[in-house]
């Protein structure tokens, strides 16, 4: 009697330990998925800031702009989501490109001051996209309504949208990654980053590396909107939230880090799904705000420009 | 490109920084396959000269001629695909690259089998690069970051060379192996400019020298005669 029930308590552990196995993994591979679009959200960043040490503060407003932009086109045709990402990613990246040659490089003449000036237009641009949103889209938080069941693998189920957003994002991210540090433009790009002079002194021209810069990181920005409206409510208002989110990963993995980024990126999707599970409520989207200060309090020496 | 001219001619160049006028009329020529040094004390107005040159700051006045091309107002990267290879004042590498990166990045402009060539010759000239490739910049001793410098600019396979200041901060022995590389490099075609603020050191590299004070141009002459000259060390103290 007293041995069957030892075996019964031997079998509920087990079972409780497998049970708090399966959710661990579960939480796991949600962060991991929604850090693979978090990559994308913050390497579109990084790459502006660190080439040109402008802070686009407009850059959140592009990601939810795109993402209202992709509600709005599969709602009117019915048509997958993901159909919009290459129209993002080339639309995003002309109206970039424009947009530098337009309002931000008159500004990078200013010297000293570039880096005020650059804010103070970025700044005035994130306002314009916000109210052309609240225009064109209203107020209201939407979300696309896309792959809404699940992949089930054992005890575990994988949010169909969310692998699929996460998996886009990642690649994108890593193809980002093997342009800069394997072809030669990308590493024009990486030099002109950490030595304007010196990437001069080899000939390469600067001016056109920071366009190149600015329309693939809107671009990117852009393409990150179309697969952050998959699995979250997006609204124009969302922007700073994004800008924000962003900043906080490139301060915890280092400006002009690229791994470090992603690595940073991964992190906070695993915390914002742990914190999510835990503590419910908004603990996920307070996340941000409370490691950007301790970032600040601990190192703000990390949104330095490297070089 | 007309050959049988000066490989630079710096004619009447003035220069700034805002309402700041740090180059005040500066004239210079370097001859083909020369070495000429540009002495001074610090903040006289070397640094801003071979900035001026290389594009990186654009002259208010006066005329710059490679090999009787003009080439002043031009961008800084033409400038380099023009001829001219610039090793900046704090060498301004790239730390987060790697050593055959900037052999790589310099060498862009050149034809692949050229780039090869270029390549090869430099880690015969400086070896210790040679065993270094993969390794990033940024963690190179100091000698070896201004040998990467010097390669990175001479992969541009440039007519003329600016040197600014390369012996700073540098132990006389690893100056002295920099400096040595200077004949090699005539042989090959390149003239170069040595901004220099050591008289010892710029003088004893130097065919001729031009001493600057306060952006202007005070003395100028054969090196060897200039070592001889008090005034040359007058200038420096300010007398």
């Amino acid at each position: 009697m007293r041995r069957r029930r030892a075996r019964r308590a031997g079998t509920a552990r087990r079972e409780g330990a497998s049970e708090v196995g399966t959710l661990a993994l579960q939480l796991l591979v949600n962060g991991i998925l929604l850090g693979g679009l978090y990559v994308l959200v913050a390497q579109s960043l990084n790459l502006i800031f660190g080439v040109m040490g402008v802070v686009n503060l407009a850059h959140g407003s592009i990601i939810a702009l795109a993402g209202l932009f992709t509600y709005w086109f599969s709602m009117r045709t019915g048509l997958s989501p993901l159909l919009v990402l290459p129209l993002a990613l080339a639309g995003g990246a002309a109206a970039g490109a424009a947009g530098q040659r337009l309002l931000i490089e008159p500004v990078m003449q200013a010297g000293a001051k570039a880096g005020l000036l650059s804010l103070i237009v970025t700044f005035g641009l994130s306002y314009v996209l916000i109210e052309l949103a609240l225009q064109v889209f209203g107020s209201d938080f939407v979300s696309v309504p896309y792959l809404q069941s699940s992949w089930k693998l054992g005890a575990l189920a994988f949010g169909k949208a969310l692998v699929v957003a996460g998996a886009f994002a990642a690649v994108m991210s890593a193809l980002l990654y093997w342009w800069l540090n394997r072809t030669y433009s990308g590493k024009a790009l990486l030099a002109a980053s950490q030595s304007p002079t010196g990437a001069l002194s080899c000939g390469i021209d600067v001016a056109r590396v920071r366009l190149i810069a600015f329309g693939i990181g809107v671009g990117l920005a852009a393409a990150a909107g179309v697969l952050v409206i998959v699995i979250m409510p997006v609204a124009p208002q969302t922007a700073s939230d994004l800008t924000l989110l962003a900043f906080v990963i490139i301060a915890l993995g280092g400006l002009g880090d690229y791994l470090g980024v992603a690595a940073a990126a991964l992190l906070l999707g695993i915390a914002q799904s742990v914190a999510g599970y835990y503590l419910g409520g908004n603990a996920e989207y307070v996340l941000p705000y409370v490691l950007l200060l301790v970032v600040m309090l601990a190192g703000p020496g990390r949104f330095r420009r490297l070089g | 490109m007309n050959k049988d001219a000066p490989a630079l001619v710096v004619e009447d160049a003035t220069a700034g920084i805002g309402p700041l006028t740090i180059l005040d009329g500066v004239s210079l020529e370097l001859g083909s396959r020369e070495v000429v040094a540009v002495l001074g004390a610090n903040g006289a107005g070397k640094t801003t000269l071979l900035r001026t040159i290389a594009g990186l700051l654009p002259p208010r006045r006066g005329s710059i001629r490679l090999f009787g091309e003009p080439i002043e107002g031009r961008p800084a990267h033409e400038i380099t695909r023009a001829g001219i290879g610039h090793v900046p004042s704090g060498r301004e590498l790239f730390p987060r690259l790697s050593v055959a990166d900037h052999l790589e990045l310099g060498g862009r402009l050149s034809s692949p089998a050229r780039r090869v060539e270029l390549r090869q010759r430099m880690l015969e000239m400086f070896p210790a690069l040679g065993q270094r490739l993969g390794q990033r910049a940024g963690t190179l001793s100091g000698g070896e970051q201004q040998m990467l410098a010097i390669a990175r600019a001479l992969m541009t396979d440039p007519r003329v060379l600016l040197l600014d200041e390369p012996s700073t901060g540098l132990a006389p022995k690893i100056v002295l192996s920099v400096f040595q590389t200077f004949p090699l490099l005539r042989k090959q075609g390149v003239s170069i400019l040595l901004a220099e603020q050591s008289l010892t050191l710029g003088l004893s590299a130097a065919d001729r020298a031009y001493v600057m004070d306060q952006g202007r141009i005070v003395l100028s002459g054969n090196a060897a005669a200039l070592a001889e000259d008090h005034r040359v060390v007058d200038t420096y103290l300010g007398r």
